[in-house]
């Protein structure tokens, strides 16, 4: 077996630059220590998801890390999404003026902050001990807060305050829900519990108690569910995005929602053994469907454009769940969604962040004449939109479209239709929206920027990106995902 | 063995209700520290196979931090906050208590019908467990002060302590170190953002919280 040497590599960097950050002086060095911290994280975690697809799995420290091919995959897009955003915090933080000035102090609470985040959401995905990782999900809600409330105002103490506390109280019920599971572990037979292993967890013939083991199931879900912004427990998110600094807006959506769907999945193929595939996928589904209509709902009177995004997260988190509920086929769009949806969701927020520079504001009725105004930025939203939105060819139009084809074959007709349905009623108020943001006239002045960093290095790839993976999906792209997919996608 | 479980568990509900039922602040805090340091005894009662040193570290930490650093630290925070006293909260004292005696008939309820699957757990202490997860939850949802709503989640945090304690015999210290750590951080984080907001907003009270709604 390989040694996982990359692994120790990886928490260690991330700490370490969290500290670095801490004793720099200035914010453009902190800001370049970022973006080399997350360019060195994805480096590593390329390099585990190629030896991770060559041997299986990768273990360090006695197996207290171990890393397979579903964790893998969201190593490489957890560390994509963060070097995107550590780019687009560069270019963003140095047009910030006035109250909102990225002087030393903030820059290094930031640089910390936002590290120690990285840090935390890493040793969640590396952990094979479901206590630690549940220390690290614990970690990245007590590190992340003060990103919200990076310029302390009135509302962005709210949404600071909501987010702490919500997230604070579901991850202790999903605390209980791993005291379940381990005590589930004991009660049964052959399982060794001295470890808490989700690999022991996971073992066929770990004869879990299956009363305990469904609690577990219900209190993990209902407790990371907060987190990931399951509806209806996803009250949080939509002030904690709107009111947080665009690049912070984008890592949430980008990838601290699935880093709790993580967690999620990783007790369901242990549920699946103890009590048959009914019971974990039913909720899915639920929560899954129940997530995408409430999402829908809300973004119909939606005027400010963070928030849009914002409830499109809940939406597009629940389209990754109802995708996992609906087998292996509907594992395979989720993943593959996840992917496409972290792309589509930081570039949005990336852009609108960008355009509310420019234009001073974000509601969607002023901001108008992007492509006019800021023929870069305005792109990028118009883009990205619209492959949220799942409108062909990219590459959110095929992941759902994999998911439909996932819903017909297991049957799951009246899914199929809310799903279809409320896809609809999210299509036509976002293009409204959309129409008039992108082609419409400036109404206001528009704020001159520098641009230190050329935006495009980071809108050109991802808008490529979308649309490649929108017409073509690569065969060694395709066999990784598989790979995970099988991971939490066998049913019993 | 089980009639200081049976002390501890009746001196435990006695704090539950008297925080439901307590306006003064200061005094709440106190009730809570006793709280803390009733149910970190319960891992000294309840391994019978002896006093490993693993099991005195564990009571002493938590009655380190549960008995002795968080009420400094909150006790701090109401005098920066100037806050003494919960005046009106969402939900009256009186409801309060009432809402205390529904949610032990609940809890008696649950265990009862959890204590087949655990059979090794101590019947009253799965009890007390679920009774103050409850009983912080309430106090989350029903204060209007950002201080009373901290008390109410280290409620939650003494009721999951007491859980894990019956439920998994042997977790790795690693976790058990983590899992305190966290409720340590957890506190100080709070902490700040009760500072901040005070700051700001001029009171800690969640009522002026409500800019950012739909």
């Amino acid at each position: 077996m390989q040694t996982g040497h990359p692994i120790v590599a990886m928490l260690a960097l991330a700490v370490l630059g969290a500290v670095v950050c801490l004793a720099l002086r200035r914010p453009r060095h902190i800001l370049a220590a970022t973006v080399i911290v997350s360019a060195l994280e994805l480096a590593f975690a390329v390099y585990l998801w190629v030896a991770v697809l060559e041997e299986g799995h990768v273990t360090a420290a006695e197996e207290w890390f171990y890393v397979d091919p579903f964790s893998a995959f969201h190593l490489v897009v957890l560390s994509l999404v963060f070097l995107l955003c550590s780019v687009f915090a560069g270019i963003y933080f140095a047009d910030e003026t006035g109250e909102h000035e990225f002087g030393p102090a903030v820059a290094r609470r930031f640089g910390a902050l936002w590290l120690g985040s990285l840090a935390a959401m890493t040793l969640v995905l590396l952990s094979n001990n479901i206590g630690i990782m549940w220390v690290g999900m614990e970690a990245t809600t007590l590190l992340s807060a003060f990103l919200i409330s990076l310029y302390p105002s009135r509302s962005s103490l709210e949404a600071m305050w909501k987010y702490l506390l919500i997230c604070s109280v579901g991850i202790a019920f999903a605390f209980i829900g791993t005291v379940f599971a381990a005590a589930s572990m004991q009660s049964g037979s052959g399982a060794q519990a001295e470890a808490l292993f989700w690999t022991r967890l996971a073992d066929p013939n770990a004869h879990l108690n299956p009363t305990l083991i469904k609690f577990a199931f219900l209190f993990i879900l209902v407790g990371y569910g907060t987190k990931a912004g399951l509806a209806p427990i996803h009250s949080w998110l939509p002030d904690a995005h709107s009111q947080a600094p665009a690049p912070v807006s984008a890592m949430f959506s980008g990838f601290l929602l699935n880093t709790a769907l993580y967690c999620i999945m990783r007790f369901v193929p242990p549920v699946r053994n103890a009590l048959g595939s009914g019971f974990a996928d039913g909720l899915l589904v639920f929560f899954g469907a129940l997530s995408i209509l409430v999402a829908a709902g809300f973004i119909v009177f939606q005027r400010d454009a963070k928030r849009f995004l914002a409830y499109s997260s809940v939406e597009h988190i629940g389209i990754i769940a109802l995708g996992f509920g609906l087998g292996p086929l509907g594992s395979f769009a989720a993943l593959f969604h996840m992917l496409n949806h972290s792309l589509s969701k930081s570039l949005a927020f990336f852009a609108v962040g960008r355009l509310g520079q420019r234009f001073g504001t974000h509601d969607m009725a002023t901001l108008s004449g992007a492509l006019r105004g800021d023929r870069l930025w305005g792109l990028a939203l118009l883009g990205s939109i619209l492959s949220l939105i799942g409108a062909a060819p990219f590459a959110i139009f095929m992941s759902e479209y994999q998911l439909l084809r996932a819903a017909v074959g297991t049957e799951a007709w009246v899914v199929l239709v809310l799903f279809l349905a409320a896809a609809s009623v999210v299509f036509i108020s976002a293009l409204r929206h959309l129409i008039d943001m992108a082609f419409g006239d400036a109404k206001s002045p528009l704020v001159a920027l520098r641009q230190r960093l050329p935006g495009f290095v980071i809108v050109m790839p991802a808008l490529a990106a979308l649309l490649l993976l929108g017409l073509w999906l690569p065969p060694w792209l395709t066999e990784a995902i598989g790979r995970a997919a099988a991971v939490v996608g066998m049913r019993t | 063995m089980s009639s200081a479980l049976s002390t501890i568990h009746a001196l435990g509900l006695l704090t539950c209700f008297a925080l439901l039922g307590t306006s003064r602040v200061g005094a709440c805090i106190r009730w809570l520290s006793l709280q803390g340091i009733l149910f970190s005894l319960v891992p000294l009662f309840f391994h019978d196979d002896g006093l490993g040193l693993r099991v005195i570290l564990l009571a002493g930490g938590n009655i380190a931090l549960k008995g002795v650093l968080f009420p400094i630290v909150l006790l701090h925070l109401r005098s920066r906050a100037n806050y003494h006293r919960e005046v009106e909260p969402f939900v009256g004292f009186v409801a309060s208590i009432l809402f205390g005696i529904v949610a032990l008939a609940v809890s008696l309820g649950l265990a009862l019908k959890l204590q087949p699957a655990l059979a090794h757990a101590p019947f009253i202490m799965l009890e007390a467990a679920i009774f103050l997860v409850a009983i912080g939850l309430f106090l989350i949802v029903s204060r209007r002060n950002a201080l009373m709503q901290v008390l109410g989640y280290l409620v939650i945090e003494n009721g999951i302590f007491v859980f894990a304690v019956i439920t998994v015999a042997e977790t790795p210290l690693l976790v058990e170190l983590g899992i305190l750590l966290d409720a340590f951080v957890a506190v100080f984080v709070m902490g700040i953002a009760v500072f901040h907001i005070t700051r700001e907003f001029g009171s800690a009270d969640v009522d002026q919280l409500t800019t950012l709604r739909g």
